[in-house]
């Protein structure tokens, strides 16, 4: 076995870059290349000349505005007038959206903030404009479903997965080698147990005929990474780490089934804020002080990092509805909402995290408002923030300082991104294998500078597919609003898929010196409890976003959708 | 829903941030991976390599992480800051700043294994021994090279130690290189800058008389002499390194002129010596008819030199106006040739650096040497003095340029003159 050992390593090596490229090959193709045909759900009939507007969201904007769902030409129709809205149920309503000609459902006023219910066959009234909705029978609407291309038709899943399966099992073979023998057991086991966890959820998602898996691969091929890096530099932690995985995956699927139902979810938006102020006050008062950040709880002998989950809270409650994305008085709401969290957190120092609350404050706002000038406001607003904290942080003045300056100052300030950014050099493009770096035993080194030792060990090729798998989730995200059925689910797909990508640059630009070092993780890879339940959680946004055909467990097929009960599998 | 779909460009800008800073990190990986992976690569490459000095005298080792410097005492001291130590201390050290040769790098593989990688040096280790030995014990600088090949044989800087044995406090400035990292006030070698200046600006230069009273009054100012010169030349003004003389000279050829001169025989920039960045000098344009552009052409005020930078402005003296970069790796380096002097100014410096020793320093004390010289006696204000000797041997078959400085160590020429001597004896005597 000695023997082979060189072979082995020098084997795996190449086979790894290989297999995770045509892995990330396979979920592009199939998520951004594949056919991806709208849903349909009901009518609005032009009286005048025969037009037929097909409503392929749930949340249809009408008006004279070239963007609006339903665009008419006619004078008296403001440009934002009305929006109308399907529900779980299948039932419809028409909400006035401050129109100047005003809207009515066969007579019926639709001005006050309950609208006006719409059933087939009514008229809707905009100002002077006549339309008739029609909702879709359930005959026409399975003859279309029977179109559109079902999730993984061409590019199975299924074959993706066991690409993926094979990267593991070659990591797990390296680690083998490379791991002393107190650990060699728990090491190839704790892999062992993620193909496992992996396979239960692909064949659990194909017995309820979900066909859509390409998401969760790449959640589980970073989280492959991190388990490889846990087993580089905490091999004892192996356990634990594979408990908070199942843990990860288990919170994945609770939210996903949460976020089905629509109604249930904008019901719970005030009771899931309240819980996150909760998490961030009692974490200003009972916090724990950890690398000059006051951003840990312990309870029960459990430490938790509760801006992690209040993460997942921030993009809950920050997306809306059509409906509401026309009131103002929402949206400022939101924005006190987003200022108390930012304080929070700034308070305990937590500065890059803070950032990230930041960046996604500035996406939820664009995407709620869409406007540029908001944006700029709320930018210079956090610019003059930004220098209030430099002031009274020292410790964050100085990492600007040291920001591009990290080789002037090798054994004091620059010290975690001069070695990260070294041994993510002498990796190369194929790294020195797993588990055979130097830069684990440096300190953060699988929090702070992971991305240093996925170069250093599996190479620059696998490191950039780690950050390639979280942009092809932001690609996806942006493909798929193009679909959405809520406005809500299309805000925060793109929330979240945004929050990954600011907390990657943070971790990985922050770690090789181009952006100043703060501190944050790398979603799904860096070790770190509360982190990767998080981003298993902010991954069924994503996943509630995913409209084609049989695809997403979060999503209800149209047939199953608007009957009387909702139905699970 | 349109208009909702439209915004979710702002991921896409997210996305293109991301895009952007993978691009700058390959960037920067490219062009600089190979000084960072080896940078901590000593201690966690773990195969062999060894810097010798130009004859294979070893001067460290390197096996698993460990590090053996040369075999005797004096040598680990003479080659300390050339050589460096493991810990990165002195930054500009062999070990330290030619790690990407030791350890062996490519874009591809990353950091190599590295069996029996043999980095050779052009000093002479002979030499700086000898060096250090003349400084007995002074704090400065000796660096000397083949003007002709541009090879360094000699570079020394104290206060230094024996990297075996490192001390916890050391003296102050025993991490600095300082024949390449630190400057001084260059006192009267500076003059030689002024005199390249005079010869391709002043026309009437040479027919000039220039007269020393002991002192002279420039805008109120009383600039004093190192004597009582009389009515000199040109020349004689340089052999006596005579203040008013060149006080006079400097008005003549004017503080912007001097400060382009400065510029261009490197006395303000900062060169590379084989990727090492050496100390920028300083030099502040005076007006015209100002005391302090008197004093700017003598070489005090506020002007600083790096040794490394005089050393190759004597260089190219030496070689006729083109000047060969000095190296550390000889032929493994891919050093250059400058255009620092037209030939003539070249040929008349070195007349007049010739007749410097053989009219005011006395060939006596460089016996059997063709040596063309300048010295300097710098104050610094604390009424102690920097002391400079820097020339050349006019001598095809040792063609050798040098500087020594001695920190606060009084007369230049017999201070540093001496030392001077020594090394260029050592070299005489054995190449």
């Amino acid at each position: 076995m000695d023997a082979l050992t060189p072979y082995i390593l020098a084997a795996a090596r190449y086979v790894l870059p290989v297999l995770a490229l045509w892995v990330l090959a396979r979920c592009v193709r199939s998520m951004l290349r594949e056919k991806y045909e709208p849903e349909v759900w009901g009518y609005v009939l032009d009286g005048d000349g025969d037009k037929v507007f097909p409503l392929t969201h749930w949340e249809n904007l009408l008006g004279r505005a070239k963007s609006a769902d339903v665009s008419l030409s006619d004078p008296s129709v403001s440009r934002v007038h009305a929006v109308l809205i399907r529900n779980d149920k299948g039932l419809w309503r028409l909400y006035d959206t401050f129109s100047k000609g005003g809207a009515w459902v066969n007579a019926k006023n639709a001005e006050d903030e309950e609208g006006a219910a719409v059933r087939s066959g009514d008229t809707l009234a905009l100002a002077d404009k006549e339309l008739v909705f029609e909702d879709i029978s359930p005959a026409k609407r399975a003859e279309l479903e029977k179109d559109r291309t079902p999730a993984g038709r061409n590019i199975g899943p299924g074959l993706t997965l066991l690409g993926l399966t094979v990267f593991q099992a070659f990591l797990a073979l390296e680690h083998s080698v490379t791991a002393d023998a107190d650990h060699m057991l728990i090491v190839v086991l704790g892999f062992a147990a993620l193909i496992l966890i992996e396979w239960f959820c692909y064949f659990a998602m194909r017995s309820i005929r979900r066909t859509g898996f390409e998401v969760e691969t790449l959640a589980f091929f970073l989280t492959t990474l991190g388990l490889s890096v846990v087993a580089t530099s905490a091999p004892d932690d192996m356990y634990k780490d594979v408990i908070l995985i199942i843990a990860g995956v288990v919170l994945f699927f609770i939210t996903g089934w949460w976020l089905r139902d629509l109604e249930r979810t904008k019901k719970a938006r005030t009771a899931v804020a309240l819980l996150a102020l909760v998490l961030l006050a009692l974490n200003l008062v009972i916090g724990k002080i950890s690398g000059g950040a006051r951003n840990w709880i312990s309870l029960g002998g459990f430490t938790i990092q509760p801006s992690e989950l209040v993460k997942v809270a921030y993009i809950y409650v920050g997306a809306a509805t059509l409906d509401r994305l026309f009131r103002t008085r929402n949206l400022i709401v939101f924005i006190a909402f987003s200022a108390i969290c930012v304080i929070a957190l700034a308070l305990m120092g937590d500065f890059g995290t803070a950032l990230i609350f930041f960046a996604t404050f500035l996406v939820i706002s664009f995407m709620r408002s869409g406007s540029i000038a908001t944006v700029a406001l709320a930018i210079t607003g956090a610019g003059l923030a930004g220098f209030l904290m430099l002031s009274i942080k020292p410790y964050i003045a100085q990492r600007f300082a040291t920001w591009g300056h990290a080789w002037e100052d090798v054994y004091d300030k620059g010290y975690q991104q001069t070695r990260a950014m070294s041994a993510a050099a002498s990796g190369g493009l194929f790294g020195k294998g797993a588990g055979a770096g130097w830069l684990k035993d440096v300190t953060a080194a699988n929090t702070d500078m992971v991305f240093g030792v996925l170069c250093e060990e599996l190479g620059l090729i696998v490191a950039v597919c780690a950050i390639l798998a979280i942009l092809i989730l932001a690609f996806f995200a942006v493909r798929s609003a193009a679909h959405g059925r809520s406005s809500y689910y299309v805000i925060a797909a793109c929330a979240s898929v945004s929050m990954m990508m600011v907390q990657l640059s943070l971790n990985v630009f922050g770690s090789m010196d181009i952006l100043p070092f703060t501190g944050v993780t790398f979603p799904f890879v860096s070790k770190g409890g509360t982190s990767l339940l998080s981003c298993w959680m902010l991954l069924a946004f994503i996943k509630a976003a995913d409209t084609r055909k049989g695809a997403s467990f979060v999503v209800k097929p149209p047939s199953k959708s608007g009957g009387e009960e909702d139905d699970d599998e | 829903m349109k208009k909702v779909t439209r915004r979710a460009i702002a991921a896409l800008v997210v996305a293109a941030f991301v895009i952007t800073g993978v691009f700058v990190y390959c960037f920067d990986y490219v062009k600089n991976g190979a000084v960072w992976a080896s940078y901590f690569g000593v201690s966690n490459v773990t195969g062999t390599s060894t810097i010798t000095d130009r004859n294979g005298v070893v001067l460290a080792s390197e096996t698993g992480g460990k590090v053996t410097y040369a075999a005797d005492y004096t040598t680990r001291l003479a080659c300390y800051q050339t050589v460096g130590d493991l810990s990165g201390n002195v930054g500009t050290g062999a070990l330290t700043m030619f790690r990407s040769k030791l350890a062996g790098f490519n874009l591809v593989s990353g950091t190599t294994q590295s069996t029996g990688t043999k980095l050779s040096l052009t000093i002479d280790s002979a030499l700086n021994a000898t060096a250090y030995k003349a400084l007995a014990g002074r704090s400065g600088a000796v660096l000397v090279c083949n003007y002709k090949t541009g090879e360094i044989l000699c570079m020394v800087s104290a206060p230094s130690q024996d990297p075996s044995n490192p001390s916890s406090s050391p003296a102050e400035g025993t991490y600095l290189n300082k024949c390449i990292s630190s400057t001084f006030t260059p006192g009267s070698v500076f003059k030689l800058v002024t005199l390249t200046a005079a010869i391709e600006n002043v026309s009437d230069l040479d027919s000039q008389t220039f007269t020393c009273k002991g002192s002279v009054d420039v805008a109120g100012v009383t600039i004093h002499c190192t004597g009582t010169h009389g009515s000199q030349t040109v020349e004689q003004a340089l052999a006596n390194s005579c203040n008013c003389a060149f006080a006079k000279i400097a008005q003549e050829v004017g503080g912007a002129t001097l400060e382009k001169y400065a510029q261009k025989l490197g006395m303000t920039e900062a060169h590379t010596l084989d990727g090492i960045r050496t100390a920028a000098g300083s030099f502040e344009k005076a007006d015209d008819g100002s005391s302090e552009l008197s004093w700017s052409g003598i070489g005090q005020s506020t002007d600083l030199v790096c040794p490394y930078s005089m050393l190759r402005l004597v260089s190219a003296i030496a070689n006729g106006g083109e000047l060969a970069e000095p190296t550390l790796l000889g032929r493994a380096a891919i050093g250059g040739k400058t255009k620092l002097l037209s030939q003539a100014t070249a040929d008349r410096l070195k007349e007049f650096m010739s007749y410097n020793v053989q009219s005011s320093y006395g060939t006596g004390s460089f016996p059997g040497l063709k040596i063309c010289a300048k010295s300097g006696t710098a104050e610094v204000g604390d009424g102690t003095s920097h002391a400079w000797f820097t020339g050349f041997l006019a001598d095809d078959a040792h063609p050798y340029a040098f500087v020594v400085v001695v920190e606060h160590g009084g007369g230049g020429l017999r201070q540093a003159g001496p030392i001077a001597n020594a090394v260029l004896q050592a070299a005489v005597a054995k190449y």
